[in-house]
């Protein structure tokens, strides 16, 4: 496993507090990924994985807390400033681009485009044509992967809801990153294809480390595929843990199936 | 309706038809591939008009610097107005470009000095130099006369002269529009229209291009100024009122929204009601005023954009299973 990080950890989150009106979505959360694994972020419906997400990739800011990517802090930046240091996401409900093609959506996610600034755009116009011609080259291949290769020329707006999860999925490959949130990437895909997609995830993780933390509800997967499973209840991380551990922590089990008790520490509430 | 086989009408219509295409050209890569409700563009024609004589005639700089400054300063109005409201919702956007477009022109009729105020051009270069303040534009037409004479002879007049100069930078204005959209950066412009989350998702600074669209489209937008100028060199406020944004937007409708070649089409469309509505002198029409009757042509206007919507929503040239997709 690739160790960049002195300590081995790609993300740290500390503390992270989000507030919707009087409801604590992410109250003081937690937690850590490690570089170069797959890790699964689970909990009930409600428990704030998203909101986590949606701080995590700048688009919430915390009220309090510490985000650190690669030793770098990140809580205070725009999203795109966050996806262009290589820590991209895929978004729960998915964002396909309608009226471009598929093609186009693949392609606008590429780095390192001169011909996205205009200024070099018409300066170097051959420097862009060249990147295009690469950035094509890896659209395509990664459109085989999710069998969208011949759909590349329709429009976005005219796939399926699981198509779209495979687009995003794809797109986020695009940019090389070093570390994909993926928000539930299997609803909706079939699950013979899913499993193509998961062992390309490990593939990717095992070739070029890098990292995954995903939002999955099918515990199949999770147990399968996870290194480490972080499971979050009410805006908190109640648990951390090989896959295993996790399965048996009573904390979780009660979160999932209800103890028929509050749970103690929530209080946060103000009206 | 013999008039309509009358040349000086058609080239009228083509040289206001050329002017309003420049003008909507801004629009199109604004609202038409970047998705910004800019209700303001007339002001950005406004401070190209106004720069570009201002220039020339308290200045005294020449002409060509003139206009090049007045494009310049047009994109710094864009980038000014844009750095505080590009970061909100669409339709706030919209209301805040009105409120500019309009401040823009009480500038124009209250800066008496600077402007010349309600009167326009006239009162602003003195009534001796009204008509020579762009001196430099006329003698550059009159040789651009010339020269067509050798292909058209006689037919070559002043009108038909404006109508190819307007139409050439016209069409250059098309093409390099089409180039740029067709782009990376117009790809990323297409992508903010679609969605600014998943666009900043995937690393793209979605204020910047905003900044970017708006501040080319109001270079664009100061090119068609320049052209009203030198077209009509008497100009006052009140040709940039807000209407004028709305033609724009009528002229991008009927072509297709982010269609560029539906802009000329539009556009020639969209001058020839507006010229056109001298013909409609026949009965009953004719019991009306013909100052009244001028009045008909925004009816005309507004029937046509309702029956646009209606049975073609997405113009001449727009694809109809755009509408639809989500």
């Amino acid at each position: 496993m690739s160790a960049q990080n002195g300590n081995g950890r790609i993300l740290e989150l500390s503390d992270v507090v989000k507030h919707f009106g009087g409801v604590a979505a992410v109250a003081g959360a937690e937690l850590d990924v490690r570089t170069g694994s797959i890790t699964a972020l689970i909990g009930p419906n409600g428990a704030g994985k998203t909101t986590l997400f949606n701080i995590v990739s700048g688009f919430y800011k915390p009220e309090r807390g510490v985000i650190s990517f690669r030793d770098e802090r990140i809580d205070r930046k725009p999203p795109h400033a966050i996806a262009q240091r290589g820590l991209v996401r895929t978004f729960q409900i998915t964002k396909a681009l309608t009226k471009m093609s598929v093609l186009e959506n693949m392609m606008l996610a590429a780095p390192n485009q001169p011909g996205e600034h205009l200024w070099r755009l018409v300066l170097t116009p051959r420097a862009s044509r060249s990147r295009e011609a690469e950035v094509r080259e890896k659209a395509d291949e990664l459109l085989k992967l999710v069998r969208l290769d011949r759909l590349a020329d329709d429009y976005a707006g005219t796939l399926s809801g699981g198509q779209r999860k495979l687009l995003e999925f794809a797109r986020a490959l695009m940019s090389d990153p070093t570390m994909i949130m993926l928000d539930e990437p299997m609803a909706g895909v079939n699950p013979s294809l899913g499993l193509e997609l998961l062992d390309h995830m490990k593939r990717l993780q095992e070739e070029q480390g890098t990292t995954f933390l995903l939002i999955e509800h099918d515990m199949e997967v999770v147990m399968n595929v996870s290194e480490r499973v972080i499971v979050m209840n009410e805006g908190r991380v109640i648990s951390a843990g090989p896959p295993d551990e996790v399965r048996n922590d009573q904390a979780v089990i009660d979160a999932y199936l209800g103890t028929g008790r509050r749970p103690a520490a929530e209080t946060e509430a103000s009206e | 309706m013999s008039g309509l086989a009358n040349a000086q009408f058609w080239a009228f219509v083509g040289v206001v038809a050329g002017i309003y295409t420049i003008f909507a050209l801004g629009l199109q890569i604004q609202f038409g591939f970047t998705g910004l409700l800019n209700f303001g563009h007339v002001a950005f024609m406004a401070i190209g008009a106004y720069t570009m004589a201002i220039l020339v005639v308290k200045v005294e700089w020449p002409l060509w610097i003139s206009a090049l400054v007045a494009i310049l300063v047009s994109m710094l109005f864009g980038l000014i107005i844009g750095l505080p409201t590009l970061r909100l919702r669409a339709d706030y956007l919209a209301i805040t470009t009105i409120a500019f477009g309009e401040i823009i022109r009480f500038i124009a009729v209250n800066q008496q000095t600077l402007t010349g105020g309600p009167q326009g051009t006239i009162n602003l270069t003195g009534a001796g130099r009204a008509s020579s303040y762009n001196r430099e534009w006329l003698d550059f037409q009159g040789w651009a006369q010339d020269q067509l004479e050798v292909i058209l002879g006689d037919h070559a007049t002043r009108d038909v002269t404006m109508l190819v100069l307007i139409w050439i930078v016209a069409v250059a204005l098309i093409v390099l529009l089409q180039f740029m959209v067709h782009s990376p950066w117009g790809r990323v412009l297409r992508s903010v229209r679609e969605d600014e989350d998943a666009t900043s998702a995937l690393g793209k600074n979605v204020f910047s291009y905003k900044l970017q669209s708006l501040a080319v489209g109001a270079a664009i937008g100061a090119i068609a100024g320049l052209f009203f100028a030198f077209q009509f060199s008497f100009f006052s406020p009140q040709d940039f009122d807000p209407l004028t944004t709305f033609f724009a937007y009528v002229i991008v409708l009927l072509g297709g929204t982010a269609k560029n070649w539906g802009v000329p089409v539009g556009a020639l469309i969209f001058a020839f009601i507006f010229a056109g509505t001298r013909f409609l002198d026949f009965w009953p029409l004719s019991e009306i005023t013909s100052a009244d009757r001028a009045f008909l042509r925004l009816i005309v206007v507004g029937l046509i954009l309702i029956g646009l919507m209606a049975f073609r929503p997405q113009g001449i040239f727009g694809k109809k299973e755009e509408m639809v997709l989500e």
